[in-house]
């Protein structure tokens, strides 16, 4: 919501500042180029853009999918060579080769996602989003393709005292700004300090400054216990369970597109295959419920 | 988990790509801002009234606002507006919008510099440059420049050991800065999660660069305390 | 002969009128002092005289060719001014000797600089920048600063730094060489020899208008006298005569006020 003030904003000092921007083909101008007839190998219906433009058509014409990512492991992540791989990033490579586009990653910062959606800097963001209101407001999401819930992490030493949600009431928290685990601590009315990634509030945990941290489970996975950066951290409650998805511009019919490609690619076993390469099979959401 | 001595290699490499581009942005800010703000110094000090006038209102935009909101207004405005970015979509364009953000931004704060040094130097070298048969131009360059520049370095390395640290800003763009890179390890980046001290370990980058400037402007105006 | 005629200067600031009706005219190889009060306008005709100050109305005369003409605006156009300006030579009360030049430097710098917008300067730009530097150093050796060539001004004194300042103007080779209180700003010590100078310099048969407050100097060195108060010229004449023998009361109260010292 923050987000749409602000372009309102930035809308509102454009109109006072430039005379020339007279014209509200603001929107417009930018896909005029967008010839209708790209569409026509797409055998399936889609929702279509508020104005009437295909955000299909613009990205086939441009001939990049433009991913807007943060480095997330397993989601999204470098490997030795440089190059973008994990569960997101393959998919999103599949995808945009469905669509005969070449596929881009963009790392963004995570507060400006939506902005840069707008901006048309990126064309999706595709990096292990929850599905809050806050985002399907924002963004035209596709379905949900994985589980995720959002835990509790506390130091190993202390983890037997805090095995339910109930027993962490006392506690200070911290989790990422905006985040879905900000959101329940909310929720519970628990003390929550907000700080700016979720590898923040794992510091904030192992630093001392604050007693637990709420964070996506796929991470904790990751990146806490035995082997990892923070060894002496474990997770024990689980709160509500969420899921993943992939968003776009407001309108877009490429969340329709991105829908209809995980039904062929959960039909074909792919989508599954590249699950198991990453470790995430269990959470997937192999087809439409 | 692999030791600190292990992860050494990769996040040196990792913050030695993020510092070079910091030093990119520094220096094409400084390449840029130094003949711009000499620009607006003299817009500001144009006798044309309309013009002094509508320098002095940019130059009190620009030092009225956060540079970082003048990032976001660059890179993401356009965008918006015209529904289609200016920038390019790749890391290059976030470079360009940065450069652009930081050009403008500091040109300003230098033009204030600029016309406070270029006031400070008496009339009379001036009318002493006129009497002598000089132009305006051959007054500017042979007489008052360098007498300007001398006033000047002492409150211009300021704002250049402050731009070293304002680079690091170009982060709400998503540009991948030292510090940005140094966060990476944080989060997890290339096997190493959940390690903080490459983040501290950026502040070392930061103090060696503006040691190495402070030593430089040092003696730059050890060089031109010839004349007084 | 004429060599300097200035007929009905005419100047004001906001409203307060700095000249009024000013007129003189000066022979060549004559030395012209002025003298009045501080505010009575020497320095601001001087400041004419140089194209510092723009006159309101009246005409500035050269070797019988108008300079400027209030009057006329083809006479006012700013390109041709710069060059108009190399006829008067001017040395400033407060020296204006450029810092970040030696003596040398601040002595050669205009010339060089107008010698390369000459034609043929580049075929020939070794020999006239040595001839520049050797007519420098002459000039120098003239004020007895020959050992003071590569200084810097911070490392002369005010008497030094002024003798330079003469030097710098001589070296473009004015017609009238202007002087606005030249000695006011030295400690009393070194008004002397920035005095002796000029009177060499009068020896010589230099066309000079001198502003100055030194009575004994103006009697002995100057041809003639104007003697300015609030903007006229009260008296005008023969040096000796107007400061020994003053015909207007005005003068004589001025006067009066320096006799206890010569």
């Amino acid at each position: 919501m923050k987000k749409k003030i602000f372009a309102l904003v930035l809308s509102m000092v454009l109109c006072f500042s430039m005379a020339a921007c007279g014209s509200e083909g603001g929107d417009a101008e930018g896909e005029a180029v967008v010839t209708p007839d790209t569409t026509e190998d797409q055998d399936v219906g889609r929702d279509s853009n508020e104005d009437g433009e295909s955000d299909l058509a613009y990205v086939k014409e441009k001939g990049t999918l433009i991913v807007g990512i943060t480095d997330f492991e397993p989601m999204d992540y470098k490997d030795d060579s440089g190059e973008w791989i994990g569960f997101d990033a393959d998919m999103a490579k599949a995808f945009a080769e469905s669509l005969g586009v070449e596929a881009e990653f963009v790392e963004i910062d995570w507060d400006n996602k939506v902005l840069e959606l707008d901006a048309k800097s990126i064309d999706c963001v595709w990096n292990g989003m929850t599905l809050t209101d806050e985002v399907t407001s924002a963004m035209e999401c596709s379905r949900a393709y994985c589980n995720n819930a959002q835990v509790a992490i506390v130091k190993t030493e202390d983890a037997d005292k805090y095995q339910t949600v109930e027993s962490l009431k006392d506690l200070n928290f911290a989790a990422e700004v905006g985040s879905a685990g900000e959101g329940v601590l909310a929720e519970l009315s628990y003390n929550c300090t907000s700080v700016k990634t979720q590898a923040d509030a794992l510091m904030e945990v192992a630093a001392g400054t604050s007693d637990a941290a709420v964070i996506d489970s796929l991470m904790a996975a990751a990146m806490v216990g035995e082997g990892t950066g923070y060894e002496n951290l474990t997770y024990t409650a689980s709160f509500n369970s969420e899921e993943y998805g992939v968003g776009f511009r407001k309108g877009s019919d490429l969340a329709n597109e991105l829908n209809n490609f995980f039904a062929i690619s959960s039909t074909d076993g792919s989508l599954m295959t590249t699950a198991e390469k990453y470790g995430v099979q269990a959470a997937v959401i192999g087809s439409d419920e | 988990m692999s030791t600190v001595m292990e992860q050494m290699p990769i996040v040196f490499n990792a913050l030695n790509v993020g510092f070079l581009q910091t030093l990119k942005l520094f220096f094409v800010t400084l390449l840029g801002a130094f003949p711009l703000g000499l620009i607006i110094a003299f817009g500001s000090m144009s006798a044309f009234r309309p013009l002094r006038y509508f320098t002095r209102f940019i130059v009190w935009i620009i030092r009225g606002t956060p540079l970082m909101i003048q990032l976001l207004i660059v890179y993401y405005f356009p965008g918006l507006v015209l529904g289609k970015t200016i920038w390019g979509g790749g890391e290059s364009g976030r470079f360009l919008a940065a450069s652009v953000s930081f050009i403008i931004n500091y040109a300003c704060y230098f033009s204030e510099i600029y016309r406070g040094g270029i006031q400070s130097v008496p009339k009379g070298q001036q009318e002493a440059g006129l009497v002598l048969g000089m132009t305006k131009s051959q007054i500017f360059f042979k007489v008052t420049l360098l007498q300007m520049i001398k006033r000047i370095v002492p409150p211009i390395s300021n704002e250049i050991i402050t731009l070293v640290k304002d680079t690091s800003l170009a982060r709400i763009i998503a540009l991948q800065e030292i510090i940005w890179a140094g966060q990476a390890f944080l989060k997890g980046s290339q096997g190493i999660s959940g390690a903080i001290w490459p983040l501290f370990f950026t502040a070392f980058y930061y103090l060696v660069f503006s040691g190495i400037l402070t030593i430089f402007l040092g003696w730059l105006e050890k060089k031109l305390d010839y004349f007084k | 002969m004429e060599i300097l005629e200035v007929q009905n200067i005419e100047k004001s600031f906001e409203h307060t009128k700095v000249l009024k009706d000013i007129s003189f005219s000066l022979e060549q190889g004559q030395a012209l002092a002025i003298i009045g009060s501080s505010g009575s306008g020497k320095t601001t005709l001087l400041r004419c005289l140089n194209f510092l100050e723009t006159p309101d109305s009246g005409k500035i005369i050269v070797h019988g060719e108008t300079l400027f003409d209030a009057a006329s605006e083809e006479t006012q156009r700013e390109k041709d001014i710069r060059m108009k300006r190399l006829h008067f030579g001017m040395v400033f009360q407060a020296f204006h000797l450029f810092p970040q030049y030696t003596a040398l430097q601040n002595v050669m710098l205009a010339g060089q600089l107008l010698a390369k917008e000459k034609p043929g300067f580049k075929e020939n730009k070794k020999e006239i920048f040595s001839e520049i530097k050797e007519q420098a150093k002459e000039l120098l050796d003239k004020m007895g600063l020959s050992d003071r060539i590569s200084h810097y001004p911070h490392q002369l004194s005010g008497g030094q730094q002024q003798r330079v300042a003469i030097a710098r103007a001589l070296a473009l080779k004015p017609d009238i060489l202007c002087f606005d209180e030249p000695t006011s700003a030295l400690d009393p010590e070194l008004t002397g020899e920035v005095l002796k100078v000029i009177c060499s310099l009068a020896e010589q048969k230099t066309t000079m208008v001198i502003v100055t407050h030194e009575m004994a100097f103006a009697r002995d060195v100057a041809d003639q006298v104007i003697f300015m108060d609030d903007g006229i010229i009260l008296e005008q004449g023969d040096a000796r005569q107007v400061i020994e023998h003053p015909k207007e009361e005005r003068t004589r109260q001025f006067l009066s006020r320096f006799a206890e010292n010569s």
